[in-house]
């Protein structure tokens, strides 16, 4: 298929999710350009967790469309959409904890020999592979801030360790799309600040396209091209940072004002 | 008294060590590791020990020259002792039909375990594969036990004999027998400690710690659950195979619920996730076995009327039950296994 430069990377077509009687997402449609740092905004159970879960296919989908890259990976599971080329990080960090953080970022290398239990007991059919991906791991741990810390278990971080420890787990699998759910959640405003400087970079050294979701908006609206607002389930709102900050019905919903 | 005979007692206590690690080390890639809550480990066993009740009274024979006659009914006493006669004067034969059991029983319950965990892992969580393989091990028991012509229903198939029968003095047979339990139990440990030091180990951890963020990573969950099933199931067989010819018996009374809450409390006691702690475990359950049968001759000649194995089965659910609230980690815990990659790192910070 043919690349169409102007096809945004990721487009939804009028999801939507049901739990039980409660329609958590409710016909939305949006896209994410190719490149773009996209935001996501809503006050509290508004949908956007669950927006995440669906477009990562941990969730099924009760109507609607997914399509990445112009593909509809509505159908597809999980472990499929990663290995597409999207990664995605949780609200609450929902990393290994038993592990050291070196073994969090190497457990998401695609298409590793030693993970097929044939090679597995023979070192020399991966140690060269591992030894690689231990080097890239290096830059990537370097890259958050995290490479001191690589023999630490996860469960002994500070919170912002943690959420950085989950971006380079993402890194780590080479995606296209990146999804962060709450980035900054629990963490001190300065290195939450970091973190998006963090974010940045990967747009613009790695290319990784972006859709965030963020309470923080002062500083989202730092760093965002474009704004989509979800207020029960349904988009309330989209625009460029300055449209939506000053936005009236924006403002009514989210600040109450 | 009792005359306890040291040499004998502790050639049977290795024995059965060496054959109870093969069934601690699968479970502990299976739950320890992997965290798949295995509860038909005696199935898995049974498979072993059925496949070794075909081959001796089927395969044997031919591999000998001679006719099969038919192990169960009237023909019993001749099959019998055919297979006897075989085993003490044919060794090749002998060991060729060993070999090709461990072979085909590893083949099969290999495939059994993977299609069942494969399937049921697929539609749902992993506690219905832990029922399902709970209910299919007695279920299949109780079909192999009504079975005339399998294995002969609830009579079993008696004296299986040992591969070194053929020499002369059993004490030197015996001995050979335990050592090849041993090196067995050592190449499984060698190779499981292979595989927990590898990607698919870590992997496997990964799955164990948070199944639904390991599919989130890309990783085919599913497979490498039916993969590990497929290993541990395999080294079970073996152990299976191995335990009836340590017996001399293939029956179906003991493939009952109870083995495999031996093994498990095995696994529980040496420590969930640690090869050597299956090791630790299988060796304290060998030693329990063997003092509980001293223990009940004794208890019997005394003349009292209490029937040691309540004892021991009570013994062994105060254990799981202790050690699961104060020791979950077992006697040995988990220690942390990688890959190698931690030194590449750690030489790069040297620099
Ligand atoms: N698994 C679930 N089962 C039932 N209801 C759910 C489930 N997950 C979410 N919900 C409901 O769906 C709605 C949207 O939840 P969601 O977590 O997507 O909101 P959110 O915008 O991420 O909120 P927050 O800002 O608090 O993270 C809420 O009413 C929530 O209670
Ligand atoms: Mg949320």
């Amino acid at each position: 298929m043919p690349e169409d430069p102007a096809r945004p990377l990721l487009e939804l077509k009028s999801i939507r999710k049901d739990f039980g009687g409660l329609r958590a997402v409710d016909d939305v449609s949006l896209d994410v350009p190719k490149g773009a740092i996209v935001g996501l905004i809503g006050p509290n159970g508004s949908g956007k967790s669950t927006l995440i879960n669906l477009i990562a296919r941990a969730t099924n989908l009760s109507a609607g469309q997914v399509l990445f890259n112009g593909e509809n990976i509505s159908d597809l599971a999980s472990d499929e959409v990663f290995r597409r080329g999207i990664a995605r990080g949780y609200q609450e960090p929902a990393l290994y904890f038993k592990m050291t953080v070196l073994d969090n970022v190497l457990l998401p290398v695609k298409d590793q020999r030693g993970e097929q239990p044939w090679y597995a007991p023979w070192r020399r059919y991966w140690q060269g592979d591992e030894a690689a991906h231990a080097q890239t791991a290096v830059d990537v741990l370097a890259q958050v801030q995290l490479l001191q810390h690589y023999d630490t278990l996860a469960s002994d971080l500070s919170g912002g360790q943690m959420k950085l420890l989950e971006i380079a787990r993402c890194l780590m699998g080479r995606p296209e799309l990146l999804l962060l759910d709450e980035p900054t959640a629990g963490v001190a405003p300065k290195l939450a600040y970091e973190i998006f400087q963090q974010i940045a970079r990967l747009r613009d050294d790695h290319g990784i396209t972006l859709l965030i979701v963020e309470h923080r908006l002062e500083i989202l609206f730092d760093f965002a091209d474009y704004v989509y607002v979800m207020h029960l389930g349904n988009l309330l709102a989209q625009g460029k940072v300055d449209d939506i900050a000053s936005d009236a019905t924006v403002r009514e919903v989210y600040f109450g004002d | 008294m009792i005359n306890i005979d040291i040499v004998a007692t502790a050639i049977a206590v290795l024995t059965l060590f060496g054959i109870y690690s093969l069934m601690a080390i699968s479970l502990n890639l299976e739950y320890g590791v992997a965290g798949v809550p295995n509860f038909g480990k005696a199935l898995f066993v049974s498979i072993g020990a059925y496949t070794a009740g075909i081959t001796y009274t089927r395969l044997l024979p031919l591999l000998s020259g001679f006719e099969v006659i038919h192990p169960c009914g009237p023909t019993m006493g001749g099959a019998l002792q055919l297979r006897s006669e075989i085993m003490a004067t044919q060794p090749v034969a002998g060991f060729i039909n060993l070999g090709l059991t461990m072979l085909i029983a590893a083949v099969i319950a290999g495939a059994v375990g993977f299609a069942l965990s494969y399937v049921t892992l697929r539609l749902k969580e992993e506690w219905f594969l832990a029922l399902v393989l709970l209910v299919g091990g007695e279920t299949v028991r109780i079909v192999v036990r009504g079975a005339d012509d399998f294995i002969c229903s609830h009579n079993g198939i008696s004296s299986v004999a040992q591969p070194f029968y053929f020499l002369d003095d059993p004490r030197t047979s015996s001995l050979l027998f335990m050592l090849l339990a041993l090196a067995l139990a050592l190449l499984a440990y060698l190779y499981s400690e292979r595989l927990i030091r590898s990607p698919f180990g870590r992997m496997l951890k990964g799955l164990r710690e948070n199944e639904d963020v390991t599919r989130g990573l890309g990783k085919g969950i599913s497979l490498a659950r039916a993969q590990i099933m497929l290993i541990g199931s395999a080294i079970a067989a073996v152990g299976g195979a191995l335990f009836a010819l340590n017996t001399g018996f293939v029956n179906t009374n003991d493939f009952v619920v109870t083995l495999t809450l031996d093994v498990w409390v095995m696994v529980v006691l040496g420590g969930i996730g640690n090869n050597r702690g299956a090791l630790l475990g299988a060796l304290l359950i060998a030693l329990m076995d063997r003092f509980t049968q001293v223990g009940a001759i004794a208890l019997n000649m005394s003349g009292s009327d209490v029937e040691f194995n309540y004892v021991r089965f009570i013994a062994f659910g105060i254990i799981l039950i202790w050690m699961l609230r104060y020791r979950s980690a077992g006697l040995l815990p988990e220690s942390r296994l990688t890959t190698g990659a931690h030194d590449v790192v750690r030489r790069v910070l040297e620099k």
